[in-house]
Parts: C-alpha cells; sequence; structure tokens
C-alpha cells in the first residue's frame, strides 16, 4: 500500500508538475474577469489529479490536467455569486491546450541554475544569506542559527519563505513564450452575444 | 475560490514548505516525521502541494555547483545577478568575483539571425532547434546555432556537445575550431574541443569531416564506431567499441565513468565540472590507475574512493583546491 501511494506520488511529479507553467497560462485564460485566481485553479488541479489512483490508465497526462483544470474552472464559475457575461464567454471560447512541443522546448536544465539564482537573488538579505548557506554551501539550520546568530525557529522561517519563492519562480517560468494568452481580451467583449445561453 | 481561497492556498503551501524544510534537517526526529505523515494524510490537497514544494527544494540542490569552492561559506555569494543586459538590478555593479563568475550562466543570446546556447560550469543542457535537431551542451559549453541560406549551420565555441541531426533536405553542419564536418541525416555524435583541434565521436549515422588544416586537404569520412581527433598536425581517426563510446558520453547521464584513466586523467575529468578544483601535489600518484562511476558534481565522493582504495591522502589548501598528496606508508 505505501509502495502503491510513492508510486502514485513519483507519477504526480513526473507527469503533473511539470506541466505547471502550462496549466497556468492555461488558467489564466479562464481568469480574465480578475474573480478567480489563476493559481488557485491550478492548486487545485493538482489536488485532484494526485488523488487519481487508476493513474496507470492516463496515456495523456497533460490531456487529463487540462481536463481537471476545466472543471475547476467551471466549478468556480457555478460558485459565483455575480456572472459575468465575458467569464461564461471565454468559457465557451477556450479551446483545450496545445500539447505539442515547442520549437525550442528546453529538456534538461532550462536555464535552471541561472533562473534559480535569480530568485535567490530576489530574497530579502537575510532571508537569502540563510537559504544560500543551506541550499549552496549544505550547512544544517542548526549550524546556520549559530553562525548568524538566530534562532532555528527563525532560521526555518526563513528557508520557508525562500522555498515559497523558488517554487512559486520554478512554477511560473515557461519556455514556450506562448502569447496567445492575450489576444482575445477585447474581442471577447464583442461577442457578448454568444455568450448569453 | 475567490480571495480567501488565495490566502488558504499560501497558508498549505507554507505549511508544505515548512515540512519539505523540516524533514530534510538533519536534526528532524521520528515524531516530527510521524507529524507530518498525519498532515499529509489529512487531504489530497496537502499531498500535492507538499509534492510541489519538495520538487522546488529538491531542484534548488543544483545550486550546489554555483559553490566557488573557497573554504568559508559566503552568505552573501548570491546578492545579485549582473548576467548580460538579462536581468537589471539595483545592486548588480562591482560585486564579489566569485559571484557574477557564477551568475553569468550562459542564456540564450540573440546575435541577429544566430543563436547561442551556453552553460556554466557543472552544468547541462539539451537545446531541440526549429527542426527537431539535438544539441546537448556539456559543462562550460558553447554553440552558436545559425541556420540560414539553406544551411543548418552550428559552431562549437567553448567546451563539448553531443549533435542529433534531424533529417532535413539542408545540410547540418557543424563548425569546431578549424574544421568543417557535415553530418548525415540522423547522424549522433559527439564533439569536444582540444588545446589544438578537437575530438570527433560518432555513435550513429556518418560525418564528412574536413580538418582545414591550410597545407593538406584530407577530408574523411567517419562513421559510426569511429573516433577522431584532428589538429594543426591533420586528422587521425581510430574505431572504437560501443561500450567506450557510452563511457565518454556518461556526462549525459551526469556522470564520469573511468575504466582505467590515470589519477592525472581522472582530476582533469572532475575539474571540468566543479568550480571547487582538485589538484595532485605529488606528481608520483598521478599515474595511478582508476574505475569506477562518479557523479560529475561530486568531487568529493571521487576523493574519498581515491584516498581509501590508494595511499593518497587529502587536504584542502588556501584557495579552496583540494590537494592530493602520497600517504607514507608507516
Amino acid at each position: 500500500m505505501a509502495q502503491e501511494d510513492d508510486d502514485r506520488r513519483a507519477w504526480f511529479r513526473r507527469e503533473i508538475l511539470p506541466l505547471e507553467p502550462d496549466l497556468l497560462a492555461y488558467a489564466r485564460q479562464f481568469c480574465r474577469d480578475g474573480q478567480t485566481d489563476p493559481e488557485d485553479l491550478v492548486h487545485e488541479t493538482f489536488a485532484r489529479a494526485i488523488a487519481c489512483k487508476t493513474w496507470r490508465e492516463i496515456g495523456n497526462p497533460s490531456a487529463f490536467a487540462t481536463r481537471i483544470l476545466r472543471n475547476c474552472a467551471l466549478d468556480a464559475l457555478r460558485r459565483r455569486k455575480v456572472l459575468t457575461i465575458t467569464a461564461v464567454a471565454d468559457f465557451e471560447r477556450i479551446e483545450p491546450l496545445d500539447e505539442t512541443p515547442g520549437a525550442e522546448a528546453m529538456l534538461e536544465s532550462r536555464e535552471e541554475l541561472r533562473a534559480l539564482a535569480e530568485a535567490i537573488a530576489e530574497l530579502p538579505a537575510q532571508c537569502r544569506r540563510v537559504f544560500t548557506l543551506r541550499k549552496v554551501y549544505s550547512l544544517s539550520p542548526d549550524a546556520i542559527a549559530v553562525r548568524l546568530g538566530l534562532s532555528v525557529s527563525t532560521v526555518e522561517k526563513h528557508l520557508v519563505k525562500g522555498l515559497r519563492h523558488c517554487s512559486d519562480r520554478l512554477g511560473r517560468r515557461n519556455g514556450r513564450g506562448k502569447t496567445r494568452v492575450d489576444e482575445g481580451r477585447s474581442w471577447s467583449g464583442k461577442r457578448d452575444h454568444d455568450a448569453k445561453r | 475560490m475567490e480571495r480567501e481561497a488565495g490566502s488558504r492556498r499560501e497558508a498549505v503551501r507554507q505549511a508544505a514548505a515548512l515540512w519539505v524544510v523540516r524533514l530534510d534537517d538533519p536534526s528532524c526526529s521520528d515524531a516530527d516525521r510521524a507529524a507530518f505523515e498525519a498532515w499529509r494524510g489529512e487531504s489530497f490537497e496537502h499531498e500535492a502541494a507538499y509534492e510541489r514544494e519538495a520538487v522546488a527544494w529538491g531542484r534548488l540542490e543544483r545550486l550546489r555547483a554555483l559553490r566557488p569552492g573557497a573554504g568559508k561559506p559566503e552568505p552573501d555569494l548570491l546578492i545579485a545577478a549582473p548576467a548580460r543586459g538579462l536581468r537589471h538590478s539595483p545592486w548588480a555593479r562591482g560585486l564579489a568575483a566569485a559571484a557574477a563568475a557564477a551568475m553569468v550562466v550562459g542564456g540564450v543570446l540573440s546575435l541577429g539571425t544566430s543563436t547561442a546556447y551556453a552553460t556554466a560550469i557543472g552544468e547541462r543542457r539539451v537545446v531541440v532547434l526549429s527542426d527537431n535537431s539535438r544539441i546537448e551542451l556539456n559543462t562550460d559549453s558553447k554553440v552558436v546555432v545559425r541556420y540560414h541560406g539553406g544551411v543548418r549551420e552550428v559552431r562549437l565555441v567553448r567546451g563539448e556537445a553531443v549533435f542529433q541531426a534531424a533529417n532535413d533536405k539542408r545540410p547540418f553542419v557543424i563548425k569546431a575550431a578549424k574544421a568543417v564536418m557535415q553530418a548525415d541525416g540522423s547522424t549522433e555524435m559527439a564533439v569536444r574541443l582540444r588545446a589544438d583541434g578537437a575530438a570527433v565521436t560518432v555513435k550513429r549515422g556518418a560525418v564528412e569531416l574536413d580538418p582545414g588544416a591550410a597545407e593538406r586537404k584530407d577530408e574523411v569520412r567517419l562513421t559510426a564506431g569511429v573516433a577522431a581527433v584532428y589538429g594543426s598536425a591533420g586528422a587521425r581517426a581510430r574505431p572504437i567499441p560501443e561500450s567506450e563510446i557510452d563511457r565518454a558520453l556518461a556526462w549525459r547521464q551526469g556522470a564520469i565513468a573511468l575504466n582505467g584513466q590515470s589519477l592525472e586523467q581522472a582530476v582533469a575529468e572532475f575539474n571540468r565540472y566543479n568550480r571547487q578544483q582538485i589538484r595532485i601535489a605529488d606528481p608520483s600518484i598521478s599515474g595511478l590507475r582508476l574505475a569506477g562511476y562518479f557523479q560529475t558534481t561530486e568531487p568529493t565522493s571521487f576523493v574519498n574512493a581515491v584516498t581509501n582504495a590508494f595511499p593518497v591522502r587529502a587536504a584542502e589548501g588556501a584557495d579552496g583546491a583540494i590537494r592530493l598528496s602520497r600517504r607514507p606508508i608507516s
């Protein structure tokens, strides 16, 4: 049983998590009216995807995750007290995620090292120092606390803050640089009559 | 799921991040682990959030490649990113050389119609071009890609790369040092620059090599399973077994494979991948023969293996380098 859970989590790591930048771009299309946070849609999509016990039968993880996200967006729409017409119009119009890889998809390091270092450089000074000592020099939290004269729990807080910053940065990066997300903003307004259903 | 949801999401991600940090702390107790299991078991939301933060934490391990190798940890190592024109930073100027060197990790630099791809020390990278040809860059390497006038041209400017040419009407041309190579479609080959010229290994397909030495015009056709070395003195080619090709290309899996190489050669290999350098302080040990499979970014595990297997001792020098010398037999 534990093995089965580990396999399921490994599948989630391998197939679903790397889709985050694409899913976020896709989610933004459902959130043009600013009433739903695209990050929430992705967060919920992940929670529903990892729950899938029949993951072995999924041949196309990207299509699977996209479908979940669409359902999450629909649920969010239903929960609304005020329904804006553009939101419904967008919903009808948005096509499933394009699954063909981009012309210059970076498969491996994807400038990752630089992106990581940049993300660390953006942290507040003390947080950045703690994080650098932990992840670049592999010092333990105890050793960092002694070296910088902090309590261990403060060191932990800095590490959590740094990790949160970096994991969001990693989730947002998208090597494909798709721009079509913003194209239809005014266009969907013109087509409001289509949405009255 | 609106505003309250956003703060709830953040609360869950924070909690997940805290567990990641705790579980990776050497002083993490069994009680902590049990508490974590309970928390994760509460919902799939927790489980997914934990995976997300744990993967990010794992990816951050790569930052170890930026360690300059100097003895004392420098908390301000990553103070800013003066990468060429890619990032504006208020503190960018006049920073520690170590930080600057670490940060000018090659990105993508477009020059007119050509595009440069580069890697920093310890980095590896796969680039898939518009025609589906692939280039795998090894540590500290750089290529400039230019598709023009019906020719797909790639120049290896620094380091080492594996090229996989996709089938296409346009010829796939690789330039390295003075040589010009034209690969057949679906050829897979490695090119590594040397002090003089370069070494070429063909794993699949075939390639026409023109070493470009002024006096001689000796074009050679290299087929799969052939390795060639060329330089100002001309070109030499010899067949090599597939196992040897795989060994030489172990870096594609992030590894250095040794099969009877000398300590001197092995050390030179590790030094390509790491800022922390290894030096042989005693020439009498440089001829020791080694075998084994090591991670490119783990020079210390290599050094430990050497000191365990041979009468060699290791010490960290004032410059942060690891110095290997003969251990006196008592």
